[in-house]
């Protein structure tokens, strides 16, 4: 058997382990995907939103708190770090206006959103704290969904469903399916506590267990995933609460969203790095959530990589035959050429492609908006076919990112 | 609860193992029945190289013995010339085994048959048709000489389907470990390959364009 066939037949069975996963995981606790706690304790609760140059969108980021229907929430501490636009003005005059919104000011721009959400986390006095993304709209029932979750002793953190608020441009269209798809999987990983993170847009946390853990890890530029790799390798649990929506602004262009996703890996390998310690130690986190992640990683650079060599190789035969063909004036082409006889590789890939399109369908079906319209067919191919292809590449520029010390946002 | 838990990642793997050896238990099945299909106009092939031996072996040729065994070898070429097309292409796609890649190396032997009785067929009788021999890398390493071998063979196929019947085509990879192909070439001292042999006699090196094969045609 050939080299690469032998790495194509690692690649599917790989994929075939995840898909079979996720379709058992679903099958065993389809129940209790939408299931709700009941609060049973007045947790009380303030809620941090860092800012930095988002004078668009913060007004209705802090209105959507104050229209929060949970009556626990005492204050929302608004941390404009140091902005150069008028945000600052916004904050203060919604502080002037209602008693529960504090407005507050880093000393110096501290350059990231965690720098923010330590600073704010320190005037918070309450038994749980929560920290909303400045471009970010909690729904009215969301917050208080998520809160009975806290009486699990063991969890200490819980995550809604975030979903993409603007879907106008085809960019923000299809990270509409992938954050839908991201929300399904996540709560899948829930049930077998193994949720990796609990996104900026909003994360609620126990607050003693906030403190004693130091907070945010400036160091880090996914400050999000890596509090939630250090809850986990503790021994606390994390918690989902899919009927708890979120919407937020997602990139609008290639640049920015490629800039973001950069940042996201960037501080993917900086946890990596930071917890190599527990792999295959520590429950979830060394057995399974850091494997996963190394997975990832190596199988999409060596990937890409892999792909890369085939196409280059083709490409330069193609264009040596053409060449060739045209100037001993053959055809450059001919039908029998055009190999379509199928292998065990086509039927893996096909059934794979069957399955994955059946899970990204079941996913959507189950994280629908109210208002928008179902995702079309189109778009979800051009998510599975293009977009997800993207992914080696930021990856790889990551690394490389990375290597080169890229540690600032 | 984490042992319960920890429990679907093993039934995931059990159920991945299942599918996975069932797949692939399908898949050596789809080629080995390929294989058979091979096989079996292999055995068909030799049945006929047997018989246009014994022709061949026959004392007193007159023309219509003649006649009867260039058409036979005709026929003969031109049909291993489409399983070999065939063949081709289910060693491209074959993955799981190398079955096919032995069923190649048979059929470079049966043309290497055809390539001698040809040569005895040429002197025996006056017939009026070229012998057109191949000689060309099994997979070569060389990305240059993989595209020179793909523009050769369309360049030999093109002249297969114009001039039909007039031409007797045996494309034959010389890394195919056949002592009886080795000697034959050994005398042609070649270093390099593709070669084109035209009736023994003439030798292309170098391909610029169909002309250039059709002007040694008889």
């Amino acid at each position: 058997m050939e080299f690469l066939t032998v790495v194509y037949l690692v690649y599917i069975f790989i994929a075939l382990y995840f898909l079979s996963l996720f379709a058992l995981i679903y099958i065993q606790n389809k129940k209790n995907l939408f299931s709700q706690k009941e609060i049973t304790n007045e947790y009380s609760l303030d809620v941090v939103i860092p800012c930095y140059n988002k004078e668009k969108n913060i007004s209705k980021t802090i209105q959507f708190l104050l229209d929060s229907d949970y009556p626990y929430l005492k204050k929302i501490f608004v941390v404009d770090d140091c902005s150069t636009d008028n945000s600052w003005s916004i904050i203060k005059k919604f502080a002037r206006e209602n008693s529960r919104v504090i407005a507050l000011q880093t000393p110096k721009n501290t350059g990231k959103a965690s720098g923010a959400k330590n600073y704010g986390a320190k005037f918070a006095n309450s038994d749980l704290i929560g920290f909303v993304d400045a471009d970010s709209y909690p729904q009215k029932d969301a917050i208080r969904k998520m809160i009975g979750f806290f009486d699990d002793e063991k969890i200490v953190a819980v995550t809604p469903t975030i979903l993409v608020e603007k879907k106008e441009k085809f960019i923000e269209k299809l990270q509409s399916i992938e954050y839908k798809i991201i929300a399904f999987t996540r709560k899948l990983l829930g049930c077998v506590d193994a949720i990796y993170v609990t996104p900026g847009p909003l994360a609620i946390y126990k607050k003693k267990i906030f403190d004693e853990l130091g907070g945010f890890d400036e160091t880090n530029l996914t400050e999000d995933i890596e509090i939630t790799w250090h809850f986990i390798s503790k021994g606390y649990k994390v918690g989902m609460s899919t009927l708890s929506r979120v919407y937020t602004i997602a990139p609008d262009n290639f640049k920015e969203w490629f800039n973001q996703r950069v940042r996201w890996n960037v501080g993917g390998i900086q946890t990596i790095n930071k917890y190599k310690k527990t792999f295959f130690r520590k429950g979830m986190l060394g057995r399974f959530v850091l494997p996963f992640f190394v997975l990832s990683w190596f199988l999409g650079v060596f990937g890409l990589s892999v792909l890369f060599y085939r196409t280059f190789q083709k490409i330069i035969i193609r264009y040596l035959s053409t060449a060739y063909s045209i100037q001993a004036q053959t055809v450059i082409l001919t039908l029998r050429e055009i190999n379509l006889t199928p292998n065990v590789l086509i039927f893996f890939g096909t059934a794979l492609f069957i399955l994955s399109l059946s899970f990204t369908m079941l996913a959507l079906s189950y994280s629908r908006d109210g208002g928008s319209k179902k995702s079309g067919l189109f778009g979800i191919l051009i998510y599975m076919f293009i977009y997800l292809l993207l992914y080696p590449v930021l990856l790889v520029t990551s690394m490389y990112k990375f290597l080169r010390g890229k540690r600032s946002w | 609860m984490f042992k319960n838990k920890k429990n679907v990642f093993w039934q995931a793997l059990i159920l991945t193992g299942v599918i996975f050896i069932f797949g692939l238990v399908l898949g050596m099945a789809f080629e080995s029945s390929r294989l058979s299909k091979i096989n079996e106009y292999y055995a068909i092939a030799e049945i006929s190289l047997m018989d246009i031996l014994a022709l061949n072996s026959m004392i007193g040729l007159d023309d219509a013995n003649c006649s009867i065994l260039f058409n036979s070898n005709i026929e003969f070429a031109d049909k291993i010339y489409e399983e070999a097309l065939l063949l081709e292409k289910y060693e491209e796609s074959g993955k799981m085994s190398d079955s096919i890649k032995l069923a190649h190396r048979k059929y470079d032997l049966l043309r290497t048959f055809l390539w001698i009785n040809t040569i005895k067929l040429k002197e025996k009788c006056q017939q009026n048709f070229s012998v057109i021999v191949y000689l060309y890398e099994y997979d070569p390493e060389e990305l240059t000489k993989k595209a020179t071998q793909i523009v050769w063979s369309r360049i030999l196929f093109q002249l297969k389907q114009e001039k039909g019947n007039e031409i007797i085509l045996i494309p034959i990879a010389i890394n195919s470990d056949i002592e009886s192909l080795d000697s034959l070439i050994e005398k042609y001292e070649f270093s390099d390959f593709p070669k084109i042999i035209i009736d023994n006699e003439y030798i292309i090196s170098e391909l610029s364009s169909i002309g250039e094969i059709k002007k040694h045609l008889n």
